[in-house]
Order: C-alpha cells, then sequence, then structure tokens
C-alpha cells in the first residue's frame, strides 16, 4: 500500500466476496434511508404547504436578489474590513508578545488571551450597549466591524505566533551570530517568512469572520441576514428565505475554506486555527 | 453603578446566569462529543453513501453560521411542523455545530495515526475490531485532547447565541442586555460577564494542557 492510502480505507483490507456482498446490502439499505429521511423533509415541507409557489417564485426576480446582493455586498465590507483590521492588530499584538520588553510582552499575552476569550457577541454588546451610554455614538458598520475584529485579533495573533515558531531556530541563530540585532532578525529573517506560512490560516480565518458578522442585525446594519429579514417581512415568506440565506453562507463559507486548504496544500503548509494552537 | 453594585443588585441572577451558561456548556460538549462519534463512524465506514453522507453533514454545520441555524430552529421549524421551546432549539443549535467540528478533530486525530500502524497491526493478526478499539481510539482519543479543549472553549463562547433568544435566566451574554435594560450599569455588567467567560475559558484551558501533558503521544 502505498503512503498516499487515505486512512479511511487502510483501515480495511481488501474485501472478500462475502465482505463485498455485506458492504452491497449496506449500500443498499443506507441509500434507502438516506433517500427516506430527505423525502421526509420534503413531505414536512410539501404537507405544511411551504413548497406554494407562492413562498418561492419572487427568487425568480431580480429585485430580490439585487436586495440580497446589496446584503451580500454589507457582509462583505464587514468581512473585509474586519479582516483587515484584525490582521493588522494581530499582528502587533504577536510583536509585542515576542518583544523583549517584559511589561510590553506580559500585555500583549493578556489582551491576546481576552479577546480569544471572549465571544464577539459580547463584545458586540459591548459596542452596541455599553459605549453610547458614554456618549460616543459609532455609526452600525463600525459597531459590527470593530467587535468582530477584536475577538479576530486574538485568534490571528496566535496564528501570527505559530507561523514565527514555524520558522527555523537555527535561522535567527545563524542571524544573531552575524550580530543582527533582535528587531533586524524579526524584521528580515522570521517576519518574511512567517507571513508566507500563515496566509492559508488567515484565508481560513475569514470563515470565522464572516460567520460573526451575521448578527449584525443586533445593530440594524444591513447585511445579507438583515436583508433577508426585511424581504421576509415584504414577501411573508420566512422558510424559503431563511434557508436560502443559509444555503449561501454556507457556500461561501466552503469556497474559503476549499480556497485555504488549497493554498495550504501549494505551500505545503498547514492551517492553523482555533483548534490547532494552544488553549486560553 | 459600580461592579460591587451590579453583584449586590443581580447576583442572584448573575449566579443563575453563570450555572446556566456552564450547564448548557457541558450538555452541548457532550452532545457534541456524542454526535461527532455517531458521524465519525460513518465517515470511516466502508459504506460509501454513508461516508457521503457523514461529509456532507460535516461540511454543512461547520460552515452555517450558528446564528443562521438557530432561526431556522426558533422561526422556520414551527412552520414546518415542530415547535420546540428556545432553550432546546439553542442546544441543539449548538450541539449540531459542535458535533461537525468534533467530528473534524476526530478524523485528523485518525490520520495523524499513519497508515503503517494499521499494516503492522494486520500483519501480527489483529482482526478489524482490534485494531479498532487497540490501536485506532486510544490514539486517535490522546491526540485530540488539546484540539477538544478548544472545541470546549468554543462551545463555551458559542452558548453566547443564546443572548438572541429570550431565556430565563439569561446567560452571560445576554446578562449585558439584561442588566442594561433594567438599570444604568454601563460597563460593570460587561467587566462581570467578561471576567466570568475569561476565567472558565483559562481553567478550562489549564486543565486540558494538564491532561495533555499525561497523554500526549511523541511523535
Amino acid at each position: 500500500m502505498s503512503a498516499n492510502v487515505s486512512m479511511r480505507d487502510a483501515l480495511y483490507e481488501a474485501p472478500g466476496p462475502k465482505t463485498r456482498r455485506r458492504v452491497a446490502i449496506g449500500t443498499g439499505i443506507s441509500v434507502v434511508l438516506l433517500l427516506g429521511l430527505i423525502a421526509f423533509v420534503i413531505r414536512q415541507f410539501y404537507v405544511n404547504d411551504q413548497l406554494n409557489p407562492r413562498y418561492w417564485s419572487f427568487f425568480a426576480r431580480w429585485t430580490t436578489w439585487r436586495f440580497l446582493l446589496r446584503g451580500l455586498a454589507g457582509t462583505i465590507r464587514v468581512a473585509f474590513t474586519a479582516g483587515i483590521i484584525a490582521m493588522i492588530l494581530g499582528l502587533l499584538l504577536m510583536l509585542g508578545r515576542i518583544s523583549h520588553n517584559r511589561p510590553l510582552s506580559v500585555a500583549c499575552h493578556v489582551i491576546t488571551d481576552l479577546f480569544r476569550s471572549l465571544p464577539s457577541l459580547l463584545l458586540i454588546y459591548f459596542f452596541f450597549l455599553v459605549i453610547p451610554k458614554y456618549g460616543l455614538r459609532m455609526p452600525s458598520f463600525w459597531m459590527i466591524t470593530v467587535p468582530v475584529a477584536l475577538a479576530a485579533s486574538g485568534v490571528l495573533a496566535e496564528v501570527f505566533r505559530a507561523g514565527v515558531n514555524a520558522v527555523p531556530k537555527g535561522q535567527s541563530e545563524a542571524a544573531m551570530a552575524l550580530g543582527m540585532t533582535h528587531g533586524k532578525i524579526t524584521r528580515k529573517i522570521v517576519l518574511p517568512q512567517a507571513l508566507r506560512i500563515v496566509v492559508p490560516s488567515l484565508v481560513s480565518q475569514l470563515v470565522v469572520v464572516v460567520k460573526d458578522t451575521t448578527v449584525a442585525y443586533v445593530v440594524s446594519y444591513p447585511d445579507l441576514m438583515q436583508n433577508a429579514r426585511v424581504l421576509i417581512s415584504n414577501y411573508d415568506a420566512l422558510v424559503s428565505m431563511y434557508f436560502v440565506v443559509a444555503l449561501i453562507y454556507i457556500a461561501i463559507n466552503y469556497a474559503t475554506n476549499q480556497f485555504s486548504i488549497y493554498l495550504a496544500h501549494r505551500e505545503g503548509t498547514s492551517i492553523m486555527s482555533r483548534t490547532t494552537e494552544n488553549p486560553v | 453603578m459600580g461592579v460591587t453594585e451590579v453583584f449586590t443588585t443581580f447576583g442572584d441572577v448573575y449566579l443563575r446566569s453563570v450555572l446556566s451558561t456552564w450547564l448548557m456548556t457541558a450538555v452541548c460538549f457532550a452532545g457534541g462529543l456524542a454526535l461527532g462519534i455517531l458521524v465519525t463512524v460513518l465517515r470511516v465506514s466502508p459504506v460509501k453513501p454513508l461516508r457521503v453522507a457523514g461529509d456532507v453533514y460535516v461540511q454543512l454545520f461547520r460552515n452555517i453560521p450558528t446564528v443562521s441555524l438557530l432561526v431556522i430552529f426558533v422561526y422556520a421549524l414551527p412552520y414546518l411542523g415542530a415547535t420546540l421551546s428556545y432553550r432546546t432549539c439553542l442546544l441543539a443549535c449548538v450541539i449540531l455545530v459542535v458535533s461537525s467540528f468534533a467530528s473534524e478533530n476526530f478524523m485528523s486525530g485518525i490520520n495523524a495515526i499513519g497508515v503503517g500502524q494499521i499494516e503492522a497491526a494486520r500483519s501480527i493478526g489483529l482482526t478489524f475490531v482490534q485494531i479498532v478499539r487497540l490501536i485506532v481510539i486510544p490514539q486517535s482519543l490522546r491526540t485530540t485532547v488539546l484540539p477538544m479543549t478548544n472545541l470546549l472553549i468554543a462551545t463555551l463562547l458559542t452558548t453566547a447565541m443564546g443572548s438572541q433568544v429570550p431565556l430565563t435566566p439569561p446567560e452571560l451574554t445576554g446578562m449585558v442586555n439584561y442588566v442594561n435594560s433594567r438599570s444604568v450599569a454601563g460597563i460593570s455588567a460587561f467587566i462581570v460577564s467578561a471576567i466570568c467567560y475569561a476565567g472558565t475559558s483559562v481553567v478550562l484551558g489549564w486543565l486540558g494542557n494538564k491532561l495533555d501533558e499525561k497523554v500526549r503521544i511523541v511523535r
């Protein structure tokens, strides 16, 4: 067996005639069960009159999609702005943490772990409910973008740190032997390589950011979900709209994930995320 | 209103809120693990349709935003003949999402074992059941301690979605709303909730690291 065989297949020996028959029977039964499940879902839609064309026909209208796409543009605007802020802030937090300045390093460590251990919704409530009480009024765009960015920056700081750690230690030692300063080593040797390593992880972190933006309706920012809610009250078609919107989100996130996997594969690196790094 | 006043006025609600958050986290994590194991079994089974179904399940629930799933459970399911309580909806949603990530963790734990070990096991005559019981399960459990600790913390953070539906008592994020709508607590309510989340995460992370040190496989 070659090393490329996935573990899924490696678990089983080459099947004999008996096993093959059993697998065939299992395949038949499972197909029937799965089709039954799908049929049950469709039946639930049908008996509750949710397949009625009046709940679906407006999806054939361009105006519906234009409004949804405008919402999607809002989602993308928030996600990218938050992503860029999180990247800059995450990089700064990581640089502060690996610096030789002890107080700065401890402060950045605490901030990183704090942002990682708070739900983005709590941060959104902070900017939506708490900040205005002190007389600071922010536009709804920033009320959703800033907290989402803060929540992501903690995770990204750890991703950057993992990238820095992945650069072989011998290189910075060699640079030190040449008389380069700590700052120069970080800037010229470590960071350029570390940034390359983390690119796939940054892309995959966009999925988390997009997910976090879905509560933009809390601050009434017109993103995809908020615009879908407007359409629901216009067309009185709740079920179909919520399912379509969920599928749009799944498609976007799936595509982003696959893209990051492709990048990781091409670069020969692995994807670092909240799951792979050290717990808080 | 300072932090101490928030405690004297809302102390008992906060206590119930913390306990409720912890309980929901525990239930969702346990449920997510159980369902995740089931899905993983489907994904490594030799039956093709079950594998595909397991893969599709994981892709669906790891890519759907939790709030999108929650609105389907709370608002759409009643139209389809299933009305569930707010708390049931929340728990079901978080469990579905957590199970997909748990299955991903299990799969990478299994993939980390290495084909050579399975071949070696087979060459000394172990049966399929023995291979799974003695080689695959123990090793994949040991390598997934850290990812699962992270998933547990992520579960804690995901229960914050409970603030989007009315719950009594509200969970920690909903408490900020609860306190702010009843007094001028301002930043204090936020600080108390933040400390509860951060404290819980730190303790869970520390426990996870301890456990991982004990069982880690050095490869």
